[in-house]
Order: C-alpha cells, then sequence, then structure tokens
C-alpha cells in the first residue's frame, strides 16, 4: 500500500491566553488528539464551525505552531521535533495557501519578487534563470507573464490569489494547507481557482488539507472530508457518503444546513437546528464535546469521552458513543 | 481599396481580461518618488533642506572670511554687501558663521538620528520578532533608561568628555533610541502575525531575512516618520545645550551657540538672533514637510 504523504497521530496544540493579570493563564486547547492521513494526490476536506482548530491543525502540521503532544509524519519521517534546520529541506515540500489574498502577499514585493522568494531562499538558479521560472510559473496559474514587475496591489482578488498559488508552487512541493484559499473572493472567481487548483493537483500529483467554510466547494473538491468540532475530529469519510449517509450527530446537523442543489431532496431533508452556543473552548465539557448541543445525547455522553472510531464501514470513522451502541 | 485588415487591428490580449486594472508599470523606488513630487509642501521642504545642506558644506569654503576672524574695525554692523547678514560684536561675518553653524547643527541632527536609527531598529525589531521572555527583559532595560531624564545624562557626559560636539552627540543618543526602538517593536509585533511573515516563515525563510525583508520594510513609514522628527529634534537639543552654555564651546559654533552670542545684544542688534533662528526654523519645518510627504508617498494603499 502506498504510504500516506501525511499522517497526524494524536496532534494537540493549545494556548495560553491571559484572562486576568491575577488569574493563572488559562489554555485554549485548539486542536485535540487529531489523528488523520492524506495520501499521495488526495484532496482532505476539512469543515466545521468558526474557531473550532480549522487553521490552528493546519498551521500546526506545517510547524507554524509547535505542536503540544503527537506526532506528524511526513512520508514517513517524524518532523514532529525537527528543529528549524532541520525543517528547512521539507518546509520545500510542504507549503501554504492563505485565505486572504491581500494580507498573504507582502505589499512592498513586485509579483516577480513574490513568486521567486522561495527559489531565492533555497538558492535556486542563478536569478535570470529565476525570472525565467516566475513567468513560467505565472502563466501556469493564468497570470500575465508581462505583469512580473507590478506590485499586487495592482491586481484583483482573485489575480492575487493566483500569485499566491504560483509562489506556492515555485518549490513544487507534494502537499499543500489550503487555508479557505476561496472564502475571500467572488463567487464568480472561486470557481476558477478551485479549478486551478484541481488542474494543478492533477498535473502534479498533489495532496491538500483543503479547509473551508462553504460545504458545496468542499464536496466537490475533497475526496475525503473530515469533520472538526471544539478541536476535535469527530467525523472522516468519503466526501460523498458524509454528505448523504452523515454518522455523527453533529455532521447531520452540518450537512443538514449545506445547499441541496436537488430540490426535491431539499423538501425531503430535515434541518436541524442546534440548540445553545457553541462552548468556549476555555471550558469544553467533560464527556462527548458535543454533548451539550446534541439532540441525542444521553447520560452516558456526559461522562465518557468517544474516540474515533471504524463506524459504518468502508473506511469511515467517527467519534459517538451512540454509533458504539 | 483598403481591406478591412488595414482599418482593424485584432484586440490584444490584456484588452480582452475584464479583470486587468490599468495602471502605469514603475518601480517602487520611482513610484514613490513621483508620488512625493506631487506634493508641494514636501517638495518644497526638500528644495529648502537641499539648499541648507550644500551652502553650510560649501559656504565656508568659498567664503572669503573665516568663521573665526575677527575684525574689530567692522563689529556689529548691518546687512551690506561685503557681509550679507552683517557681523557680530567681535566683527566675523555672520553669514559666514550661520553657514558653519548650520554645517554643525545638521552634521548632529544626522549623525546622532542615524545612531539612534539603527540602534532602535534593530533593539526594537528583535524585541518584537523574539517576544516572550527576551522581549520583556528588554523592554525593561529601556524603561530603565528612559526613567531618567535625558538631560542629566547629557550634563553628565558633559562633566566626563568636556563641552564638545561628541558628547553632545552621545548625549542626544543615549536615550534617543527609545522611542524608535518603541515604534519598531510594536510594527514588528502586528505584522509577524500578518499572513504573509507567516508565508515566508513556511517557504524556510530565515529569522534575518523575515526580520528585514518582510516586517521591517513594511514598517518603514513609522520609521520614516520618526526619522523626520528626530532629526530636527536633534538639532534642537543641540541648539538648546548650546544656548544655555553647556554645548558647543567658542570658537566652534552651531546655530545654537550663534543664538547664545547674540543673547547679550539681543535689544540693539536682534538681526544677529534671527539670522540663527531663521535657519533652525527653516530646517526644521523642511524636515517635518518633507517626513509628512514621504509617508504619504511610502503607503501603497493610498494610491487610487
Ligand atoms: N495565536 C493564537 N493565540 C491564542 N489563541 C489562538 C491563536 N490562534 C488561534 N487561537 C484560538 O484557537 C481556536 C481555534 O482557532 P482557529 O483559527 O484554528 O479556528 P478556525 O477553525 O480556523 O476558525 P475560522 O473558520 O474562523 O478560520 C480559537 O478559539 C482561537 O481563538
Ligand atoms: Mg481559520
Amino acid at each position: 500500500m502506498d504510504q500516506p504523504v501525511i499522517k497526524i497521530e494524536d496532534l494537540e496544540k493549545s494556548f495560553k491566553v491571559k484572562s486576568s493579570s491575577f488569574k493563572r493563564p488559562a489554555r485554549v486547547r485548539a486542536v485535540n488528539k487529531v489523528s488523520l492521513e492524506i495520501k499521495k494526490g488526495e484532496t482532505l476536506g476539512l469543515v466545521g464551525e468558526s474557531g473550532c482548530g480549522k487553521s490552528t491543525l493546519g498551521r500546526t502540521i506545517l510547524k507554524v505552531h509547535e505542536p503540544d503532544g503527537g506526532k506528524i509524519l511526513f512520508e514517513g519521517t517524524d518532523i514532529t521535533g525537527f528543529s528549524r534546520a532541520q525543517m528547512r529541506p521539507y518546509r520545500k515540500r510542504m507549503q501554504m495557501i492563505f485565505q486572504d489574498p491581500y494580507a498573504s502577499l507582502n505589499p512592498r514585493f513586485t509579483v516577480g519578487e513574490l513568486i521567486g522568494e522561495p527559489m531565492e531562499i533555497y538558492d535556486m538558479y542563478t536569478r535570470a534563470e529565476r525570472e525565467v521560472r516566475v513567468q513560467e510559473l505565472m502563466r501556469t496559474v493564468g497570470l500575465k507573464p508581462d505583469h512580473i514587475r507590478r506590485y499586487p496591489h495592482e491586481f484583483s482578488g482573485g489575480q492575487r490569489q493566483r500569485i499566491g498559488i504560483a509562489r506556492t508552487l515555485a518549490l513544487d512541493p507534494e502537499f499543500i494547507v489550503c487555508d479557505e484559499p476561496i472564502s475571500a473572493l467572488d463567487v464568480s472567481i472561486q470557481s476558477q481557482i478551485v479549478n486551478l487548483l484541481e488542474k494543478i493537483q492533477a498535473e502534479r500529483q498533489l495532496s491538500y488539507l483543503f479547509i473551508a467554510h462553504d460545504l458545496g466547494m468542499v464536496r466537490h473538491i475533497s475526496h475525503r472530508i473530515g469533520v472538526m468540532y471544539l478541536g476535535y475530529l469527530v467525523e472522516v469519510g468519503e466526501a460523498d457518503e458524509v454528505y448523504s449517509h452523515p454518522l455523527h450527530p453533529y455532521t447531520k446537523a452540518l450537512m443538514s444546513a449545506a445547499p441541496e442543489p436537488d430540490p426535491r431532496a431539499a423538501r425531503a431533508r430535515q434541518r436541524i437546528m442546534l440548540e445553545g452556543e457553541i462552548p468556549n473552548p476555555l471550558d469544553i465539557p467533560k464527556g462527548c464535546p458535543f454533548c451539550t448541543r446534541c439532540p441525542q445525547a444521553k447520560p452516558r455522553c456526559r461522562e465518557e469521552r468517544p474516540e474515533l472510531k471504524e463506524a459504518g464501514g468502508s473506511g469511515r470513522q467517527a467519534a459517538c458513543l451512540l454509533l458504539e451502541g | 481599396m483598403l481591406s478591412p485588415d488595414e482599418f482593424f487591428e485584432p484586440v490584444e490580449d490584456w484588452e480582452r481580461d475584464t479583470e486587468y486594472i490599468a495602471m502605469e508599470n514603475k518601480s517602487f523606488g520611482r513610484d514613490v518618488w513621483s508620488r512625493f513630487c506631487r506634493n508641494r509642501r514636501a517638495l518644497f521642504g526638500l528644495v529648502c533642506l537641499t539648499a541648507v545642506v550644500v551652502l553650510a558644506i560649501f559656504g565656508p569654503m568659498v567664503s572669503p572670511y573665516p568663521y573665526d576672524g575677527m575684525d574689530v574695525a567692522v563689529k556689529n554692523q548691518g546687512s551690506s554687501i561685503a557681509h550679507w547678514f552683517g557681523t557680530d560684536q567681535f566683527g566675523r561675518d555672520t553669514f559666514t558663521r550661520v553657514l558653519y553653524g548650520a554645517r554643525i547643527s545638521l552634521m548632529i541632527g544626522f549623525v546622532a538620528t542615524a545612531i539612534n536609527l539603527v540602534i532602535g531598529v534593530l533593539y526594537g525589531g528583535i524585541a518584537g520578532y523574539v517576544g516572550g521572555f527576551a522581549d520583556m527583559v528588554l523592554m525593561r532595560i529601556v524603561d530603565i533608561i528612559y526613567a531618567v531624564p535625558a538631560m542629566v545624562y547629557m550634563i553628565l557626559l558633559m562633566l566626563l568628555l568636556g563641552s564638545n560636539v561628541y558628547s553632545v552627540m552621545i548625549g542626544i543618543c543615549v536615550s534617543g533610541w527609545i522611542n524608535m526602538a518603541r515604534i519598531v517593536r510594536s510594527q514588528v509585533i502586528s505584522l509577524k502575525e500578518q499572513e504573509f511573515s507567516v508565508a515566508a516563515f513556511v517557504m524556510g525563510a530565515s529569522t534575518r531575512r523575515i526580520l528585514f525583508r518582510h516586517l521591517l520594510i513594511n514598517s518603514l513609514g513609522p520609521i520614516i516618520v520618526s526619522v523626520t522628527l528626530m532629526i530636527p529634534q536633534a538639532i534642537f537639543t543641540e541648539a538648546f545645550l548650546s544656548f544655555i552654555g553647556i554645548g558647543i564651546s567658542a570658537p566652534m559654533a552651531s546655530l545654537g551657540t550663534l543664538a547664545q552670542d547674540a543673547k547679550m545684544q539681543l535689544e540693539i542688534y536682534p538681526m544677529q538672533m534671527i539670522w540663527p533662528v531663521a535657519v533652525i526654523c527653516l530646517v526644521i519645518f523642511s524636515l517635518n514637510f518633507m517626513g509628512e510627504g514621504l509617508e504619504e508617498a511610502l503607503n501603497p494603499k493610498g494610491k487610487r
């Protein structure tokens, strides 16, 4: 069997937050014991409410944040404890595309400098060769090579996102974390960018961790989908199956709110409204993290924390005590 | 007969692009320069400052009078063809002395600011980027230095090193960099959370590269504005020290000592005071106008 490009085991990340100067600093547990793997050429979509730790998970995998626990394996190499110097050769191979195409491009750099910077960092090619490479990359992502000396503020949002993608591709990575790469764009541009990402993936056998809010788009681009709630991964499975037959009560609620293109199916579907607020991540419930809002919660759910386990066959996993029977 | 091909030409590729935004293709430096030039006040400041700097450097060289040459026969004269700004109580040519004084004042202003700039940017940049405990220690040190009034350092240095250009310069620098360090630190702290610095980190950029090429270059606006305030401030501090008599000592002269010398006869010969003070004002206004213009020119988001 193929080795997964990325495999994480029980990954944990929490942030210290100061509430008041007298209290002990509290900890926001942004990512809790998350395990998953992504194969070559595969897209894993990651969905969940705002603040559930999707970005933190993506950034911890790339070691922007030092993980507090668990393991990160990149093509079988454990990079969890790697120093900055040790990470250098791996940084080339795992990259990130950002949500905000305005904030993710240094406004003082020209397009050529932006896309060329990764190659400059690794001392790849001569200056002239780099320029040729940059122009090639610009063509790949659908930008005009003669715009190479322009500044990012001279471009539209969609074009800037293309600049960001070209920069990411400059190092020929194998794995890319796409942190909501389309949510800041116009709807008409969104599909262009998604198509571009799919095209590049097919050409280069890339693996994506695709974080998004828009459930429709995630279903379209992802092979598998992971659902996060309060820093926990509560369900993983084939994209279509997670959509059509969600197992976890939270996924059911989430999917019932997703837009359904088929009006007959839409009418037949019941919308599940969740009661109450998301608990404060400073203070996660003792049992199942979802028990405070779960319409089917049993007394047991408030005591025992469910683990992510095989459920419903075909490689699907969910973390719910009710499924264990 | 002309064929249709001669009437029409094919639409260029870029003209078809709906997302294209028309904008001239300019390098960043030229871009800033052209926006700076559109600001009349800033340009006025630049012209005046350049004129003062050029005169201060070359004026004393071509002047027929040495800055310290006394001539009792022509003391306390008004403006004339021979002495443009008149002469002082010892018959020294005021124009030559003002230019010479401007040279010393400007030199102190620029050199002291350059030192403050380097120390402040490095200190603040490192404190802000490293953060955590190191940042806390570095900023407490700054607080301690800042707690003592700057004048105390200056007077102590005068006692230790005597009244000369160097002690004035060091005196200005002891605590002069602190403001810059604080500005740079807060800039760096807010910029390092931005996605472009995370992007640089993910690419594998070194700390030095992230700090200089990403964080500091984007702090350039506030840094330059603060520099254009630091130069006049240094000039002013030196003038003040010399004016109260603990700055530069005779026969050397700065604009401050010239004003100090004229103080005695202010009621009889006010022009002797007005010339050096006017040059101080001109320099300080010019720098402030330039600072304003640069701040606007450096901020590309202000572009239409
Ligand atoms: N640097 C940080 N310091 C402290 N807390 C943080 C930090 N980054 C994230 N958090 C906290 O961690 C939790 C998860 O944040 P994260 O940004 O990962 O959520 P998200 O799922 O990406 O949300 P969104 O969909 O809004 O992007 C939030 O409660 C957030 O406040
Ligand atoms: Mg996020």
